[in-house]
């Protein structure tokens, strides 16, 4: 363990079934995002910038290939002798036999053990599925600063966006003392971003009084944070500026790529002091044919253009055969637009294959249309 | 292919990259992109199965050994190997600074390998070859020695001093001279060898004992009439990059996506380091055709019918054509570059224009601000 005595515990179990079929064969924080990046990179990249060293990964729907992939610690250089990314996906357990993460909270129960065996004096719960760039190092210079027993990481949203959120009710010296689940009429704009520190001593005793209620369910927001406001321990709300996105939605994952497309959205990957890490495909260079015309576009190796991209988003290995023209769309890994088709607000699933002269999407439509397999094959008829 | 030590060879005193080797072992050099010409023939020993590897360096490690140490070739971490050796002794002294000083002063490294046969191959050539192809034929028609050739039929101007086979009937060479341009049709060795481990180690000696000038290629041309050398034809593609001129060249022609095409294939990945670079981002003042492009750019300007490496940065009103540009280079505002090579870290700041032709590109130097 490095030196600041915090293993990071990343929960990343959920399906994310508002992403529809994007999360059919794939948990949420593995679907991709911004041309060569995984969801789960970026909480991972934080971990290893932040010099965390110990990372567990607990995965629970569809985690075949999430837990492959975060196994591989060297992508993000976790890999180091006393460190390394540690899979938890749910276990078969002497007396209790095989059960499921009940809520985040009942995920780090069930591995109590594991945190015992690394001796963790602070542990950090994470999302997996979250889009932002953030030194936890500094948070928890703060949390030791102030003898805080927990530090939530919040985030300042606008009044009308509040009643979305898990609002942290604050005194003049940021410590919390309400926690409102998506209130109706907020009385203040801190939205918790479901980052945590804890001293991990009172944290233990409280998760398995958590984990013997039969009533609990066993959530960090419903259950752990009420149970220790009330007891009247020192919540602490830490005030997080930057970009941060959750990406639960079509729309939302459509919005977060096109982010990088603006730079005044505040996401820059391009910042050599705080790069996200991922899994670099052996892909070529891409390419950019004689007679293509790119216009405001993000777009990564492996792919090859000989049409039209305006204001879009290409994922490893995409392509755009001539004549074609990709307007405000995302088009996701080894996705092939034929000939002549003609794309408009339109996120591209991975691997599908658009035959030529297909038209999808409306510049004028509210919503992004989600092109699968299946759209294809309707399409077809 | 578990029976084979893959050997990328020391660079012999013909390979002469003006500029660009002033700073780096040939096989550090910037190619294409994203790559560095080493990553070619090490994924083409990794993807044929070869997993114990030494990389002979003449000069300049650094940034071969940084390079090549974090590239993920695929290498069982455990079973295989992956070794740098130098010849320490000889490395100021010009002429004696050849390939047999530097295995004779390793020559322990190779009697201690367990292989049965040895690959040679040099790191600045690009092609992809499955060396289990050369190694069967070598097998079954019983060669002493056999060389992978490439057939050019344009040898009156391409491949400039290379070495030429003449084979008979039976693919014999009876012959090893080098292109003078005399002929328009020849047969150039692409300076990859195969053979058993104990015939390497016995020319090795016998080299170093008739001339301290001597190097491996000599002694193989010594050797011709007393053991079989055969010559093996490569019907792939192949860009020899053994000097500045042959660079831009290359370069150029892979920017050719029928060229590429051959290069792109799933099953024989081109491995090489990551930068973990953000993907690149157009502009809408942004302009390109026929460009290859590495990621981590950020392209404001003009760019035709060239090769950006990573992290580069086009400004505005900039405009870039038939050229190659390598890692981390700044292109200011307004700036007009036309068939030039830029070395990394260089800015062009203060020059509005700098133009080459194809046959004579300019070179501007790493780290320059011009």
């Amino acid at each position: 363990m490095a030196s600041n005595n915090m293993v990071a515990m990343i929960l990343a179990g959920g399906r994310g079934s508002r992403l529809k079929g994007l999360t059919k064969k794939v948990a949420k924080p593995a679907v991709h995002y911004g041309g060569k990046y995984r969801i789960i990179d970026f909480p991972l990249s934080n971990c290893a910038n932040s010099g965390i060293s110990v990372v567990g990964v607990l995965t629970q729907y569809e985690s075949v290939l999430l837990n492959s992939y975060v196994a591989r610690d060297h992508h993000w250089g976790l890999d180091g002798k006393d460190g390394g990314i540690f899979v938890l996906p749910p276990r078969e357990k002497d007396q209790l036999g095989l059960g499921v993460y009940r809520g985040t909270a009942d995920a780090i129960t069930q591995n109590i053990d594991f945190l015992d065996q690394e001796k963790a004096k602070y542990v950090l719960i994470l999302s997996g599925d979250h889009i932002y760039k953030m030194n936890y190092e500094k948070m928890l210079e703060e949390h030791i600063e102030k003898g805080a027993d927990a530090t939530i990481a919040v985030l300042e949203v606008s009044a009308s966006e509040a009643s979305r959120f898990g609002i942290m009710n604050t005194n003049d010296d940021d410590t919390i003392y309400e926690f409102e689940e998506k209130p109706e009429n907020p009385k203040s704009n801190l939205a918790s971003m479901g980052i945590y520190i804890f001293n991990y001593d009172s944290l233990r005793k409280y998760l398995m009084a958590d984990g013997d209620k039969n009533n609990s369910s066993h959530d960090f927001g419903k259950d752990i944070i009420p149970a220790y406001l009330n007891d009247g321990k020192k919540l602490l709300a830490y005030r997080f500026k930057g970009y941060w996105k959750d990406v639960g939605t079509i729309d939302s994952l459509w919005e977060a790529n096109m982010d990088l497309l603006n730079n005044k959205s505040g996401i820059d990957l391009f910042d050599p002091t705080w790069k996200i890490y991922s899994n670099d495909s052996n892909a070529f260079p891409q390419y950019i044919g004689e007679k293509a015309e790119i216009n405001n576009a993000y777009i990564t190796q492996g792919c090859t253009v000989y049409g039209e991209v305006e204001n879009s988003v290409l994922f490893t290995n995409s392509e755009v055969e001539e004549g074609a023209c990709v307007i405000d769309s995302v088009l996701m890994d080894s996705v092939k637009v034929g000939k002549n088709v003609e794309l408009n607000r339109c996120l591209v699933m991975d691997g599908v294959k658009i035959p030529a002269g297909m038209k999808f999407g409306n510049a004028k439509s509210d919503e992004i249309l989600l092109i699968t397999d299946e759209e294809i094959r309707k399409a077809g008829k | 292919m578990h029976d084979v030590l893959g050997i990328v060879t020391f660079s012999s005193n013909a390979v002469d990259i003006r500029g660009l080797g002033a700073y780096r072992s040939d096989g550090a050099i910037s190619f294409f992109g994203r790559y560095r010409l080493i990553d070619f023939v090490l994924s083409n020993f990794t993807n044929s199965g070869i997993e114990d590897i030494q990389i002979y360096v003449k000069k300049n490690p650094r940034s071969l050994v940084e390079h090549v140490r974090r590239g993920n070739y695929n290498i069982n971490s455990k079973r295989g190997s992956l070794k740098f050796l130098f010849a320490s002794s000889y490395r100021n002294h010009g002429l004696y600074n050849n390939d047999i000083t530097c295995y004779m002063e390793n020559i322990e490294q190779i009697m201690q390998s367990d292989k049965e046969y040895v690959i040679l191959a040099p790191s600045y050539l690009v092609n992809k070859i499955n060396y289990n192809d050369v190694l069967k034929e070598h097998i079954e028609k019983e060669n002493d020695i056999t060389v992978v050739y490439t057939p050019c039929s344009n040898a009156k101007e391409d491949y400039m001093l290379a070495t030429t086979l003449v084979l008979d009937k039976q693919s014999r060479v009876t012959k090893i001279e080098p292109n003078l341009g005399k002929y328009k049709a020849r047969n150039i060795s692409t300076g990859t060898l195969v053979m058993k481990r104990e015939l390497f180690i016995s020319l090795i000696n016998k080299a170093a004992n008739t001339s301290s000038l001597f190097t491996f290629a000599d002694i193989i041309k010594d050797s011709i009439d007393d053991i079989k050398v055969c010559g093996y034809k490569f019907k792939g593609s192949v860009f020899r990059i053994a000097s500045f001129e042959e660079y831009y060249k290359s370069n150029m022609q892979l920017r050719n996506r029928a060229a590429t095409e051959e290069f792109m294939d799933p099953h024989w990945p081109i491995h090489t380091k990551t930068n973990d670079s953000s993907p690149t981002i157009y502009t809408e003042d942004a302009e390109v055709s026929g460009s290859v492009i590495a990621n981590g750019c950020i392209i404001e300007g003009t760019v035709i019918n060239s090769v950006i490496g990573r992290n580069v940065t086009i400004a505005k009103g900039a405009v870039v054509k038939d050229s190659v540009i390598l890692p981390s280079v700044k292109i200011s505002k307004n700036s007009h570059i036309e068939c030039a090579v830029i070395d990394k870290y260089a800015e062009v700041k203060y020059v509005n224009e700098i133009k080459g032709t194809k046959k004579h590109p300019i070179y501007v130097k790493r780290r320059d601000r011009i």
